[in-house]
């Protein structure tokens, strides 16, 4: 925002040189890094090729996983001489093997084609213009499928509406004998520069209408008011509502002053900390805002590859707030989001209502520019909650569950926000 | 090409890199308050300072405030040849901004120091002359563009240079608080630039509303030639400003990424874009570039950065900053903001053919021509 940002240079195709680099800059730089058997990377990057060959219905009869030894070079050179014949100059193939091999770290990303849609403008949104209680997890997701909000485009035009239920998406069902078909369900939040359209049929149930309709993903314009990471409110008069979509690098000071002015004009009963959808962001921010509840205490472990952790202690400097708090969480809340919701939890400074959180909680990331101009992240330390815990992969269960239910969605009702 | 991508890649295959940080300004010794170069037209220049209150719509930023309040300041042509320059800034708007943008290697009184080229409160001169508004980057002062808005006056227009409180470090209000900036909580939410180009239209479109009222000096403008510029989000502002008002004929951003929605029928009124390096290639400014379909410019000054276009260049050896090699020297980079700037104004609000902006120019080899990728 200060400075006209810069371009990032140009996407060059991937090739297996790049896979390469990717390769030895995970050992160098990821946590487990040190200790890792890298076998492991290239087997899973061999199974994806094979895989992917197979798909094509191009599948070789020496498709066949070199030997490996454990030397960590030699290994990477027998991949590779494999790789180079059954590839050929073909790049997509070293796109699949670097996925999975990123996919394999449980906890790393690999930012690739993802590209600015040449006609948006700052707030606009891409795709269909809604969104579902799987949230950005689809994996994770939880039968029925459902409608939460429509933000615009072609779900608004459509005429969708919240508790919509998504009974199939280009004809397959979400759910299979309860189990998530991801597929489907990712399906609903296509990326630039992805333009299929999506055919969904959908049942509203308050009137028993089941129909199809086919929505073009596309730019549509967004409320800007929607678009802020900090909104607040007063709820019944006597507690302070705020949102927080995202820990960014000056959130708790925000959230703090909008406390502080809603408490100027009246005496607070509590606060209700709405952190649904909060992807995560800042470690160090979400630690000052927990400070502004306890004192004194650690709120979790940022842990090296050889086990050794520091404490995340509390800030005490950050003026204690002194209400009572509500923490709302759902599967949407990732990462920092987690951090938070865990303290809260392990250390009693609140009550966590809402669902269980995503799992997804890496320990910070660094950036790493590979040759291609794409970016690999990879955190250099893993994460454990307040108590010594594992959230990755686990999520920190709320202490009350208020799931949203479609009739809740298309009535407005927020359980979470009932009295219990 | 083949030869070239595989080198590139041997290269790199050699290990990852993290991003480069952020190249940390380098400091040198203070070397005392800052002299603004002086004005290259035929006129003296006088400035004044007016605060002006719209009623019709609370603050933007500070939700305790039920009234836009705006502090205008004006640059113009006059007669008069004696009196004192007029303060640049205040010593405690020199110490917000500094503090603000983390220099401590001078006083923090310096820039409140630097010395300008307009007598305070100087007695209009001339008529029917050009109105040009001025809007200032995030988290600046209008006085940043001050060496242009001098140059400007004295080649006969009358700027108005905007600060749209709470978009600043540091504006001094009518009643002598100082708005600090409150919307720097904000400026990394999604839409916030959006918000704040269509914010700072109704601010410049209600200062055209008030203009004539508010100032003694007004009847010497032609309110029918008003054209308006601004660096960075202030650029972006001139151009959502133009798009909401039609009284703005033409406008200039310096190097801002774009913000405003330009209707889907594109727009015809004279637009530049005048950037530096980093906007040869620009997805903000090639999306509107299709837009616009009436003259247009895209000039890209080498050696420019994102500063090359305000004052600060010039205030850097006040400041006790050593700037980065390759980058063009404070005065040149004056000189050249000076001379496109005017050169556009010239040919849109004063119907003055300017050659320099058909094409390369001998004198000018620091400009091109764009789309140039």
């Amino acid at each position: 925002m200060r400075a006209a940002p810069g371009s990032p240079r140009a996407e060059t195709p991937t090739t297996i040189d790049v896979v390469e680099q990717a390769y030895f800059c995970v050992l160098s730089h990821h946590h487990r890094g040190a200790t890792m058997d890298a076998r492991v990377l290239l087997t899973a990057g061999f199974a994806a090729l094979t895989r992917e060959l197979g798909r094509e219905g191009r599948d070789l009869p020496d498709a066949v996983m070199p030997a490996l030894t454990g030397d960590r070079k030699a290994d990477w050179a027998a991949f590779e001489s494999v790789y180079r014949r059954l590839a050929g100059q073909r790049d997509e193939l070293a796109v699949v093997t670097l996925e999975a091999m990123v996919a394999a770290l449980g906890d790393a990303t690999w930012t690739h084609g993802v590209r600015q849609h040449p006609d948006a403008y700052d707030g606009d949104g891409y795709g269909l213009g809604l969104e579902t209680n799987a949230g950005s997890s689809p994996s994770r997701a939880l039968p029925p499928l459902f409608v939460t909000a429509v933000r615009g485009g072609a779900a608004r035009a459509a005429g969708l509406r919240p508790g919509d239920v998504i009974e199939s998406v280009n004809g397959s069902a979400p759910f299979i004998d309860g189990t998530t078909v991801a597929p489907a369900i990712a399906a609903l939040r296509p990326q630039y520069p992805e333009a299929r359209p999506v055919r969904l049929r959908l049942l509203r149930q308050s009137t028993g209408r089941r129909w199809t309709v086919t929505l073009r993903p596309g730019l549509y314009r967004q409320e800007l008011a929607d678009l802020q990471v900090v909104r607040s409110k007063l709820l019944d008069g006597d507690r302070a509502y705020v949102r927080l979509t995202w820990f960014a690098g000056d959130s708790a000071e925000r959230i703090l002053r909008a406390i502080a002015r809603l408490r100027k004009a009246r005496t607070l009963a509590g606060i209700v900390l709405d952190l649904r959808g909060n992807g995560g962001g800042s470690l160090t921010e979400a630690t000052r805002l927990l400070s502004a509840f306890a004192h004194g205490k650690v709120t979790g472990y940022l842990c090296a590859g050889d086990d050794r952790c520091a404490a995340l202690p509390t800030d005490d400097t950050v003026r204690l707030v002194g209400l009572p708090l509500t923490v709302l969480v759902d599967r949407g809340c990732a990462s920092a989001c987690e951090h938070f919701g865990a303290a809260v939890k392990d250390l009693r400074l609140g009550t966590l209502v809402g669902g269980r959180t995503a799992g997804v909680v890496s320990g910070p990331a660094e950036s790493y520019l590979l040759g291609d101009n794409t970016v690999l992240s990879l955190p250099d330390r893993y994460h454990l909650g307040a108590g010594g815990e594992v959230i990755d992969g686990i999520g920190v269960p709320p202490d009350r569950y208020a799931p949203l239910t479609p009739a809740d969605a298309a009535a407005g009702r927020d359980p979470a926000l009932a009295p219990e | 090409m083949r030869l070239i991508v595989a080198v590139v890649a041997l290269l790199a295959a050699t290990a990852c890199t993290a991003p480069a940080a952020p190249r940390a300004a380098g400091s040198a010794t203070p070397a005392g308050p800052a002299v603004l170069p002086a004005p290259t037209g035929p006129h003296r220049v006088g400035t004044t300072v007016l605060h002006l209150k719209d009623a019709s719509r609370p603050d933007p930023w500070n939700l305790d405030a039920k009234v836009r309040e705006l502090k205008v300041t004006l640059w113009y042509p006059t007669g008069q040849r004696d009196g004192p320059p007029a303060p640049y800034m205040t010593a405690e708007e020199s110490e917000l901004l500094m503090r603000g943008s983390r220099i401590a290697s001078a006083p923090y009184d310096t820039l409140s120091r630097t010395r300008t080229n307009a007598v305070a409160d100087a007695e209009p001169a001339g008529r029917k002359l050009p109105l040009v508004v001025l809007s200032p980057g995030f988290t600046k002062p209008v006085s940043t563009l001050t060496s242009l808005a001098e140059d400007l006056a004295s080649r006969g227009y009358v700027v108005a240079g905007i600060d749209h409180p709470y978009e600043s470090y540091a504006t001094t209000l009518e009643d002598g608080t100082i708005a600090e900036c409150l919307a720097c909580d904000s400026n990394s939410d999604p839409g916030f630039g959006a918000g704040l180009v269509r914010s700072r239209a109704a601010d410049v479109s209600f200062v055209l509303d008030e203009l004539p009222a508010k100032w003694d000096g007004s009847g010497r403008i032609d309110q029918s030639r008003i054209a308006m510029a601004g660096q960075s989000i202030g650029g972006s502002s001139a151009l959502a400003t133009m798009i909401e008002d039609s009284r703005v004929r033409a406008g200039i951003d310096m190097d801002g990424t774009a913000y405003a929605r330009i209707p889907p029928g594109g727009f015809s009124r004279p637009f530049m874009f005048l950037g530096s390096a980093e906007h040869v290639a620009s997805p903000t400014w090639e999306r509107d570039w299709k837009l616009l379909t009436g003259w247009k410019r895209w000039i890209v000054l080498s050696g420019a950065e994102h500063q090359s276009f305000t004052d600060t260049p010039l205030l850097s050896d006040a400041l006790g900053i050593r700037s980065a090699s390759g980058v063009l020297p404070a005065q040149r980079a004056a000189e050249l903001t000076r001379t496109y700037v005017a050169a556009f104004l010239d040919l849109h609000l004063k119907a003055q053919r300017r050659p320099v902006l058909d094409g390369p120019a001998p004198g000018f080899p620091e400009a091109r021509f764009c789309p140039c990728s």
